[in-house]
């Protein structure tokens, strides 16, 4: 080998894997790390409003965007604290009931049984629909007058609802759709996790008397932990992520009765006075995105580890 | 376990099983029959399951509204576009996290990792301002540029790098390959099944993604087909009529179940890696 290749090799290979980092390195800081400081900076600034207020500098206002939204009697501190429980709500429900749901679908799936495929189609495909098509549909089965649920009531001989309309009612169908959405896709990790346990141990403790009842809950349930808490985890992300479906189901009203975060947010952007909210309200909700995805960072991190 | 003698409860299971397969199929089913009902003749009126004609009207109206081959086109580029250059960018990152010792890797890694904790769909207002400060609002590249880079793309093929004997590349070397070459040909074919799942998972985000594409585009000549459904419901909303809309609603999502009944095991098992997104 001669001098020159020698000399220029190390400092290729030194930079090598920079180079080879740097486009994914480079959208991830444009789009997402860099974004996000700028959010964090800008919600403590208020924009200038009225004329030429695009010219005109922003001020500063230290934590006043917050304190408002979190002041029930400012016009957004109502709003924001509205969505905020609706969110948790929302979200709430959607983990409670359609994990468990999911668990139990991956249980019925996980037997022997005819026409696998349909009924595996039937539970995963609502998970495959976009949002706003999921909650299209939805809309026309919970439309007051000529929808299918109410035709369903009306036929028993109860009386219609107003699935949309009514403030006590919209976000529970808005927890419908958004349940029936995902506990399919809940499904698959759990099925995933069933297939991963020695059919010996069921077998094994079925020889020494073990009832279903016992199997499920001293066997199935603790194999499974692993999985469930990281279903857990990720049902919880994507419930502060999911709003799409308000576009087609009464747009987060009447009255925000069933708006959510993001889409508050959403709803918000294009008016320049709040932006400061919109700021202190991403802030919020990547604060609370953040406790459940280090949580599941750290998990997936350690089960990589094994 | 022996089929000949299935048990009550593996008798109430399979009732079960067929109950809730039914329940959640009942909004496809009416979705499709609603999309060819007579207008005139909502559910409520006379036969629940079929009108006294099947009309394609609906589906006229629906294509009358906007226009769904530009949009379909739309998404097609938005979601081939993404696609293409995520295995570009996640292919090389993965590489050096799976296979090279560097200064600052961990950090590195960890700053991309970020993008799990802090999803793009979250900061609309930044990256909006992003987009537009680039002087692209209302491009294409606009649509895809913020899905380019990939944090679940990464974990996913270094993973499977790493799962790769180190022998096969040494050898390449040893043939003379250089390091593109020793990416194409050792590591590349030796992911195919991670490369599809990460496909199958990429493009059913973005062929169903929504309010990014909403904010960031304009002119139907950009916007993809989620947003021309988004002006079906609001056309809808004032007049419901919801047989339009049932049929727009079909346009949307008929490529993606089509695709998961032609490749249901494969979805699945992708869909099953996918937490991580």
């Amino acid at each position: 080998m001669t001098a020159k290749p020698s000399t220029r090799k190390p400092f290729l290979t030194y930079i090598l894997p920079y180079l080879l980092v740097a486009p994914t390195l480079i959208f991830v800081l444009m789009f997402n790390v860099i974004p996000a400081i700028q959010t964090v900076h800008d919600s403590f600034y208020k924009p200038a409003v009225g004329l030429n207020a695009a010219d005109k500098p922003p001020t500063f206002v230290g934590t006043q965007n917050y304190a408002d939204l979190f002041d029930s009697s400012h016009y957004m501190g109502s709003r924001f604290l509205d969505t905020l429980s609706n969110t948790i709500v929302f979200t709430l429900a959607t983990v409670f009931i359609g994990v468990p749901l999911g668990l139990l679908l991956a249980m019925l799936l996980n037997r022997k049984l005819g026409f696998m495929g349909l009924w595996r189609f039937a539970v995963f495909y609502p998970s495959l629909l976009p949002l706003i098509g999921a909650a299209s549909i939805w809309a026309f089965i919970f439309s007051d007058s000529i929808g299918l649920a109410n035709a369903v009531l009306r036929s028993i001989g109860l009386p219609g609802l107003n699935w949309l309309g009514d403030p006590n009612l919209v976000l529970m169908s808005v927890i419908i759709v958004n349940i029936w959405k995902q506990s399919g896709y809940f499904m698959i990790f759990f099925l995933a996790g069933l297939q991963n346990i020695s059919k010996d141990i069921y077998e094994a403790s079925s020889l020494d008397g073990a009832t279903d009842y016992q199997q499920f809950f001293y066997l199935t349930l603790p194999l499974l932990r692993r999985t469930i808490l990281f279903v857990l985890v990720i049902s919880f992300t994507f419930a502060f992520q999911t709003v799409e479906q308000l576009q087609a189901l009464g747009e987060g009203g009447p009255a925000d009765s069933a708006n959510l975060l993001l889409y508050l947010i959403f709803q918000n952007i294009s008016e320049r006075r709040s932006w400061g909210y919109v700021n202190a309200m991403s802030i919020i909700l990547v604060g609370m995105l953040l406790i459940f995805t280090v949580t599941n960072f750290v998990f997936f991190e350690r089960q990589e580890d094994n | 376990m022996p089929a000949s003698s299935p048990t009550f409860m593996s008798r109430i299971a399979t009732g079960l099983t067929v109950f809730i397969a039914f329940l959640f199929l009942i909004p496809l089913i009416f979705t499709v029959l609603v999309s060819f009902r007579p207008e005139t003749e909502p559910v409520t009126n006379g036969n629940i399951f079929i009108g006294s004609e099947i009309t394609t009207e609906n589906y006229e109206r629906a294509f009358a509204i906007a226009p769904w081959g530009r949009h379909y086109i739309n998404s097609i580029i938005f979601v081939t576009g993404t696609l293409v250059v995520q295995i570009f960018t996640v292919t090389t990152a993965a590489y050096a996290f799976a296979r090279m010792k560097f200064l600052g890797r961990n950090i590195l890694l960890f700053i991309i990792l970020l993008q799990l904790m802090i999803p793009t769909g979250v900061l609309l207002v930044q990256n909006f301002r992003v987009i537009n400060s680039l002087g692209i609002f209302d491009t294409h590249i606009a649509l895809m540029m913020p899905y380019w880079g990939s944090a679940f793309g990464v974990l996913l093929l270094r993973q499977t790098f790493r799962e790769i004997p180190l022998d096969l590349e040494e050898a390449a070397r040893i043939d003379g390959a250089n390091l593109l070459q020793v990416i194409r040909n050792v590591y590349v074919p030796n992911a195919i099944p991670a490369y599809v799942a990460f496909a199958l998972v990429s493009v059913s985000a973005h062929w169903n993604e929504f309010l990014w594409p909403f904010i960031i585009t304009r002119s139907e000549e950009i916007r993809p087909l989620t947003v021309g459904l988004n002006k079906l419901i609001k056309t809808t909303d004032q007049g419901a009529f919801y047989g339009q809309l049932m049929a727009g609603t079909l346009l949307v999502i008929a490529p993606l179940v089509i695709l998961f009944i032609l490749f249901q095991r494969r979805f699945i098992e992708s869909f099953a890696q996918s937490g991580i997104k």
